[in-house]
């Protein structure tokens, strides 16, 4: 199956969740007797999702880049590290409240040194330390921004 | 209107002078070429990542900096496409036709010298003639009602569509559905109702266009690098090419004059047109030198042509200048990165369209009269420091990929301090990413999702003026001639097929 038509399913899929949410959006007694109300736009956008993507699912796929499968377009593709990069972005998310924007972030850059295959230690530190580094100098020194430190460090009781 | 555009430019000048925009149409230019150099990285990315930067910024302070950003990405995405052949975005692939082969043929200092040359005289010329026709348009436009508003941007969402290419229009047409639908989570503005939050506090207020735009642009962009092992940026230093001389020669000079003058006027005008952008610029540029070219010179395309550089190089930086009058004027960006522009304005508070030419000229004419400092600035600063921006190119990707995706997150979250954004943008890079893999694109969703807010209030306000009617669609002579706009552009594909068909046979 060409990946355009994937996509459009994909989309098609949406369009419907969004459609039947839609429904849900809560009325009040008086909008209810408004022509347009907070659904109308919700609907009429599902709706023409849905005929865009039933389109493209039904056309012929004019466009040459978009007949390839997906697989034929994704082979040889470094999903490996790609996945690992963005459980690290995941992961850099979580553990930023707890561990505060200096240590998650020196964390969060050695991780992606390491993930994309640099191995030379010093480096690696260097560049993370000084760029977090410079960054939180700017923020909290020249621009007086509060960066709150990690929750961790008052659940220890250091702080 | 010439005195009033006279007291803008006076404005205009008064805001460009302060020693804060000079600094910030400086700093523009410097970080915006030396990320559009960045392989894979373009001027929406650049101009997304600048964003935060801005936000304790004056407006105009702001939107200089933007500017300059921006066609300093340009600039710089023309470095990469002729030092290693690697065009940094869409808009710049035409000059790597050109200027990679001039470089490999021992003038890369030359090809440089051209680009720079040749940007510089299409922005300025570009400016020059924004100068002109923005006020000219913006105070037309000052007339408009929310029909007619409502209207355009029905024109902007399908004009983006109409430039796509080959199949590409119904793909365009659906992403911008998807970000209208996008834009209608959070509260509604005018019921106070809330919808598709599922009771999260953090969609309240809707999806944050800063998190979005970078989880699109930047994060799917730096993922693309390590996707395709190929773009791995650690082959490029073995490719480059060392630098001998910047010089041309006077009499190449006066070879490219007349391609750079046809080239800025038809750049500028296409870049006018809502969608268009500048990669069509330099493309329909690139084309056109080339049909006007002697056969003998023809044959030169291709291979090293100075035209052949020159040409797309001054459409796309003119095309860029071109885009802003749509931006500055109606509210409506003409491309995905003046898309991205028209989301910071939205940020800082200032309603865009032909309100702002009234209310704001400090921001209409501050930016305006900025660009002219930011091509000078970017020639006679720019040019010399090449050699030393070029060194980026070296920069391997294992050091590269993380830095850039760490500014994208820590742009959003030093904006929010919300952690929540962070796990948010992951999720919709995850979701750019498959969309972008099954060849959909991305800048329309952008548009749609900026535009969305402003659609849905400027109809339901055109439905009470008109007692919940829909016949402002005809009935208003400025709403109907842009609806007509609006039509023709959407049946354009149509069209062209029905007469290629009719000629076929």
């Amino acid at each position: 199956m060409a990946r355009e038509k994937v996509g459009a399913l994909v989309i098609l899929l949406f369009s419907l969740a969004y459609g039947l949410l839609a429904t849900e959006i809560p009325l009040s007694f008086l909008s209810q007797q408004e022509v347009f109300t907070a659904r109308t736009l919700p609907y009429a956008l599902a709706v023409a999702g849905v005929l865009l993507s039933v389109t493209i699912i039904g056309l012929p796929t004019v466009d040459p880049a978009g007949k390839k499968s997906l697989s034929e377009a994704t082979g040889g593709m470094d999903w490996s590290t790609a996945i690992m990069l963005v459980v690290l972005m995941f992961i850099f998310g979580l553990i930023m409240k707890w561990l505060g924007f200096i240590l998650s972030s020196i964390f969060f850059l050695l991780g992606g040194f390491t993930i994309l295959g640099e191995r030379r230690i010093k480096r690696m530190f260097f560049s993370a330390v000084f760029l977090v580094m410079t960054l939180w100098f700017i923020l909290s020194g020249l621009l007086g921004v509060y960066i709150a430190p990690g929750e961790l460090f008052y659940q220890l009781g250091v702080l | 209107m010439w005195e009033g555009m006279i007291s803008g430019m006076l404005t205009g000048i008064t805001t460009t002078l302060i020693p804060i925009n000079i600094a910030m149409v400086l700093m523009g230019c410097f970080a915006g070429s030396f990320i559009g150099m960045l392989p894979g990285l373009g001027p929406i990315t650049a101009v997304a990542l600048m964003i935060p930067v801005t936000y304790g910024l004056d407006p105009t302070t702001g939107m200089v900096l933007l500017s300059g950003v921006y066609y300093g990405a340009i600039f710089g995405g023309s470095t990469s496409s002729i030092l290693i052949n690697a065009p940094g975005e869409a808009a710049t692939v035409a000059t790597a036709l050109d200027g990679y082969p001039l470089a490999r043929q021992g003038y890369p200092g030359k090809a440089l010298a051209i680009a720079a040359y040749s940007s510089f005289s299409g922005g300025t010329i570009a400016v020059i003639l924004m100068m002109f026709f923005a006020p000219m348009l913006a105070s037309v436009a000052t007339s408009f009602q929310s029909a007619d508003y409502f209207a355009l941007m029905l024109l902007g969402l399908t004009a983006v569509s109409a430039f796509a290419g080959r199949g590409g229009v119904l793909k365009a047409l659906l992403m911008v559905i998807v970000g209208l639908m996008l834009a209608t989570v959070g509260t509604d503005q005018t019921s106070g109702i809330q919808r598709f939050t599922f009771g999260s506090l953090e969609l309240l207020d809707g999806i944050e266009f800063l998190m979005l735009a970078m989880a699109t642009f930047a994060l799917t962009e730096a993922l693309s690098i390590v996707l395709k092992r190929d773009a791995c940026s650690d082959s490029f230093k073995a490719k480059m090419i060392g630098f001998k001389s910047l010089k041309v020669t006077k009499k190449e000079f006066k070879f490219i004059l007349p391609t750079i003058l046809r080239s800025s006027i038809l750049g500028f005008f296409v870049g006018v047109l809502p969608g268009a952008g500048a990669t069509l610029g330099s493309f329909m540029a690139y084309g056109m030198e080339r049909n006007l070219a002697s056969k003998e010179e023809q044959k030169k395309f291709g291979k090293g042509s100075l035209r052949g550089l020159a040409a797309p190089e001054t459409g796309n930086n003119a095309a860029s200048t071109g885009s802003f009058v749509p931006l500055l004027t109606l509210g409506i960006p003409g491309s995905g990165t003046t898309a991205v522009m028209l989301g910071a304005l939205i940020a800082y508070g200032i309603e865009p369209g032909p309100r702002m030419f009234v209310e704001r000229p400090d921001v209409f004419w501050g930016v305006i009269m900025s660009m002219y400092l930011g091509n000078v600035f970017l020639l006679i600063l720019n040019l010399p420091l090449i050699p030393y921006f070029a060194r980026l190119l070296a920069i391997p990707r294992n050091i590269m990929v993380p830095v850039i995706l760490f500014f994208s997150l820590m742009g959003v979250y030093l904006v929010t301090f919300n952690d929540f954004d962070i796990q948010m943008m992951v999720f919709f890079c995850i979701a750019a990413m498959a969309l972008r893999l099954m060849n959909f694109p991305m800048a329309p969703l952008l548009l749609g999702f900026i535009l969305g807010g402003l659609m849905e209030d400027n109809l339901r306000r055109a439905l009470m003026i008109y007692d919940d009617s829909m016949s402002f669609m005809w009935e208003r002579p400025i709403t109907l001639g842009i609806n007509l706009a609006t039509i023709f552009i959407l049946t354009m594909p149509l069209t062209r097929s029905a007469i290629k068909y009719v000629r076929g046979k």
